[in-house]
């Protein structure tokens, strides 16, 4: 008998193995249970290289069943070219379906955007995190970083931006802004717009961050606090349009880019975008 | 200017897909046999299985040939073919004197038991570019062929053990070697299932560096020699051998210890003078590179960086960067991310920059105003 | 010329203090192995830090204190002498051998030494704080001089920038720094500044105790003059329990009430600081005082 005969040959188009699945949710429990706690994770190479979602497409592929439907977006866009891949990926490796409405999928994988609406108790928000420690800028020996988390000693994330409000006048933090979850750990939220912070306070839907080249795991629980760390007296500004509108819907109330004329605008939610128009 | 919303990403990649796979397989040349890749670029299959972590020679050159060339895109393919697979079992641990010796040279004296053995090596080769023409080429490889029979890799003399004496076991005769063996046994650290960061046990420095990229490993060595924030110095070797081992592992059935394979190995010990001010100056200490395959260079700069490793008992950072900067995926995954779109963040260091300006031309208008 | 105290007056060092802020008691500092005979062969009597036994270094032995808020003790001697490294001791930067060193806040007692590193860190954001010789090793170089002191600051929770700039601004102007200079980074401060800027941090969260180490060494003696002055009026300020280490009687003499003369790791004598610039009885001691008034 040879030890290949123990393995069933079956060419099977899992991308992970079972093992790794039951790893991956025991770390995505245990990130759950301490809200903001990054929780290393034994992250496998995926056919998406290293910084392109392997992180957020490990969690994907361990919670989602067949019954799901999955959305998968990039900069907000269900068809960015990285986010198509990604999609069908997961569809054809787990029978998921798949739908670019937020309120119809069950799991959302993002990288760098919260949709703008549809998500509820019901939803799993999966986001991509290409570098899950907050406070790389002011420190970079990983075990005084351990110990800052630890003792949760953030003074110097303080000082940088007490250092940056008075040389700059204002906080100029871009994306990605550390918050504070549930008073205990910071976080890096990802380069999500700022825009998207707020949505993350007290939200309904659960949010699990995936950092496959850095190997690590947390979590935002549905109705956790999320406080982005600013000055009481500093408002937190999120990114301002100066009442710019869509080129296409029109409306003002989404998270807008610009092409690079700076003159036009347009919904980086793509979905979002479309239903605010009227079906052609 | 009108904006159209693209929406052919499917399209695209499905385009692009196509081109590629086109390219790669259509081709006026002759089609490239796995065997060819064996056979003839053994050298790159044994750097793409050590920076994999996965030894399959097969495996190995068709990820080649799929990438193109392109070593580290291989090393992808094998890693994301692994994470597919599950592990069936454990090796008992393999005595490293039970290898085969096919080259062996221990630089740090003229004459060792068990002899130095140059065996296949371009060491001492002349680099000369050869520029016969192919035919010419195909005439001498016919030659050959009848005489290879008789040309036999060297082993080591009959008499010899088939393993020579290594130079530490020596050192240790003399009382010239640091003793740093542990009487315990612990687990070793398995990196594949539990992120290594400082401070990690050796087992995780040793397994990082084992399956590092080449060039990381080569370079982490130079710029530490070399660098402006180096401090290391050149070691002298003590055993460099590229040899064959059994891979062992118990029967599920049986009990039975079985070899299920052999795998081949560079193997390098490194030996450290010691001039440090709380160091035994009277004692050497050593250093130990391994890796899958040919690949001294790798094995020799894993021996040197694991003593330095040692040597620094984590006053820099070198621990640091030696098991989180030198994997062949993250370093050049992470870097070519940067190709994906970004215009979020773009969109959001523009508005930041604005309100920078706002901020200043206010406080401007203020003091104007005073 | 001996080492043991024939005094007609206190003994300062063994002097029990009711109401102190900081007790030491049986400080030990030993690199390298040592028992009892290792112990005895060093010290003042011996003449020697370093054992002959093992080589084993007795860096500081046998050091209690106490200090009461509002008062600053000294401790004095030269380089090698243990200040140092009593010093180092409390501030957390060097783990003793033995001792304790309990810290009377609020009713109750808490030995630093028995803290762990987590809570010894807490100690250094409001109740104990360290000025070292050198600024840049209680400063953040590449920091503006607001900026360094809202590291305490927001360390002990404060979070209104208003609040914090005004804070800062108060304290640098009490250290005399000019305010136009508080967003520039320390690292363009001149020597001198840059130690005002260390007081003003260690300040910032009213501390019970200060430590000072060698506070004015290095900086040219006007300068040093000023910052001396200083701290003087700090001290008096505030309920400060204060040690005071230094090299330099005058600097002992213009800023404490009480102090130690250290020597090879042991206390040598103790007195109130002007009896003992006026009679000192240990050769050791005489030899600083005369350094002091040359």
């Amino acid at each position: 008998m040879a030890l290949s005969d123990l393995i069933d040959h079956r060419e099977s188009s899992e991308l992970l193995d079972e093992f790794a699945k039951r790893e991956i949710r025991r770390a995505t429990l245990a990130a759950v249970a301490i809200p903001g706690y990054q929780v290393p994770f034994g992250s496998r190479e995926m056919p998406v290289a290293r910084g392109w979602g392997s992180g957020g497409l490990q969690i994907t592929l361990a919670v989602v069943h067949d019954d799901d439907t999955v959305k998968v977006i990039d900069q907000g866009d269900d068809d960015g070219v990285n986010a198509v891949n990604l999609r069908r990926l997961v569809t054809s490796s787990t029978g998921a379906d798949e739908s670019s409405i937020a309120s119809e999928a069950t799991l959302t994988q993002s990288r760098h955007r919260i949709p703008e609406d549809g998500l509820d108790e019901t939803s799993i928000l999966v986001l991509q995190v290409p570098v899950p420690e907050p406070l790389r800028g002011v420190e970079r020996d990983m075990r005084e970083l351990a110990r800052m988390h630890a003792e949760a000693d953030y003074s110097r994330m303080w000082v940088s931006l007490y250092e940056d409000k008075v040389r700059n006048g204002v906080i100029t933090q871009t994306t990605g802004y550390p918050c504070l979850v549930n008073g205990r750990y910071v976080v890096a939220t990802t380069p999500i717009p700022r825009w998207d912070i707020p949505r993350l306070h007290n939200a309904p839907f659960l949010t699990l961050f995936g950092a496959g080249r850095e190997k690590r795991i947390y979590a935002i629980p549905p109705y956790t606090m999320v406080e982005p760390l600013t000055f009481e007296d500093v408002p937190f500004e999120v990114e301002n349009s100066d009442g710019a509108c869509c080129a296409l819907c029109g409306k003002s109330e989404s998270f807008l880019v610009s092409l690079p004329n700076s003159t036009t605008w347009l919904c980086s939610d793509t979905d979002w975008c479309a239903r605010q128009r009227p079906a052609t | 200017m009108g904006y159209v919303s693209a929406r052919g990403g499917l399209d695209a990649i499905r385009a692009a897909e196509k081109l590629v796979r086109t390219k790669r397989l259509v081709s006026d040349s002759n089609w490239l046999e796995e065997e060819q890749i064996l056979d003839k670029l053994r050298l790159l299959v044994d750097r793409v299985m050590g920076e994999a972590g996965l030894w399959e020679p097969q495996l190995a050159s068709k990820a080649i040939r799929q990438s193109e060339g392109d070593a580290t895109e291989a090393v992808h393919l094998l890693r994301a073919y692994r994470s597919t697979l599950p592990r069936l079992a454990y090796s008992e641990a393999t005595d490293v004197n039970s290898a085969q010796v096919m080259r062996r040279i221990v630089p740090a004296f003229q004459r060792v038991p068990g002899n130095q053995l140059l065996g296949r090596s371009v060491d001492y080769t002349a680099r000369f570019l050869e520029r016969t023409a192919d035919a010419d080429a195909r005439e001498e490889a016919e030659k050959l062929r009848g005489a290879e029979r008789e040309i036999v890799e060297e082993k080591s003399p009959p008499s010899e053990e088939i393993s020579p004496r290594r130079l530490i076991d020596l050192l240790r005769d003399m009382d010239m070697l640091i003793d740093r063996r542990r009487t315990d046994d612990p687990e070793p650290f398995d990196i594949t299932r539990t992120p290594a960061r400082p401070p990690a046990p050796r087992s995780a420095l040793l397994s990082s560096m084992s399956r590092a990229d080449t060039g990381a490993l080569v370079n982490q060595w130079y710029r530490n020699i070399l660098g402006p924030d180096g401090y290391l110095h050149e070691v002298t070797l003590g055993e460099v051998r590229h040899a064959t081992l059994p891979l062992n592992v118990r029967h599920p059935v049986t009990g039975d210890v079985v070899t299920v394979t052999h795998i081949r190995v560079s193997e390098v010990e490194a030996i450290e003078d010691l001039e440090g001010i709380d160091e035994d100056r009277t004692r050497f200490d050593v250093g130990y590179g391994l890796c899958f395959g040919h690949n001294e260079r790798k094995a020799i700069a894993m021996a040197n960086l694991d003593i330095a490793c040692h040597r620094d008992a984590g006053n820099t950072q070198l621990e640091q960067s030696l098991l989180l900067t030198t994997d062949a995926l993250d370093s050049a995954g992470f870097l070519e991310h940067l190709k994906l779109p970004h215009y979020v963040t773009f969109r959001s260091m523009i508005e930041r920059k604005l309100a920078v300006r706002k901020m200043r031309s206010n406080e401007a208008r203020t003091n104007d105003g005073a | 010329m001996s080492d043991t105290f024939t005094d007609q007056r206190f003994d300062v060092a063994r002097l029990a203090i009711p109401d102190w802020l900081l007790k030491v008691e049986g400080l030990g500092k030993v690199y390298g192995p040592f028992d009892d005979a290792v112990i005895n062969s060093t010290g003042s009597g011996p003449e020697t830090a370093k054992s002959p036994l093992n080589g084993s270094i007795v860096a500081a032995w046998d050091v209690s204190f106490e200090v009461a808020p509002g008062e600053a003790l000294g401790i004095v001697g030269e380089s090698g002498s243990g200040k140092t490294t009593v010093l180092r001791c409390l501030a957390g930067d060097v783990t003793p051998s033995t001792g304790a060193a309990t810290i009377r806040l609020g009713g109750s007692d808490l030995n630093m030494f028995a803290a762990d590193a987590a809570e010894r860190r807490r100690l250094r954001v409001d109740t104990v704080s360290v000025v070292y010789q050198d600024p840049s090793e209680g400063l953040k170089m590449n920091v503006t001089a607001g900026g360094n002191i809202a590291e305490p600051l927001t360390a002990a929770g404060w979070r209104n920038f208003a609040k914090i700039r005004m804070r800062a601004s108060d304290l640098l102007s009490r250290t005399e720094v000019p305010l136009n200079r508080m967003d520039d980074l320390v690292r363009a401060f001149s020597g001198g500044m840059r130690q005002r800027v260390q007081i003003a941090k260690a300040l910032a969260n009213s501390p019970s105790v200060v430590l000072f180490d060698e506070p004015t060494t290095g900086l040219d003696a006007s300068v040093a003059a000023g910052v001396l002055d200083l701290i003087r009026s700090l001290l008096e300020e505030n309920r400060i329990a204060a040690v005071v280490v230094s090299h330099d009687f005058s600097v002992i003499e213009m800023l404490t009430s009480r102090c130690l003369v250290m020597h090879h790791g042991r206390i040598v004598e103790s007195a109130l600081t002007d009896q003992l610039l006026e009679d000192p009885h240990h050769s050791y001691t005489q030899r600083l005082v005369a350094a002091a008034r040359s």
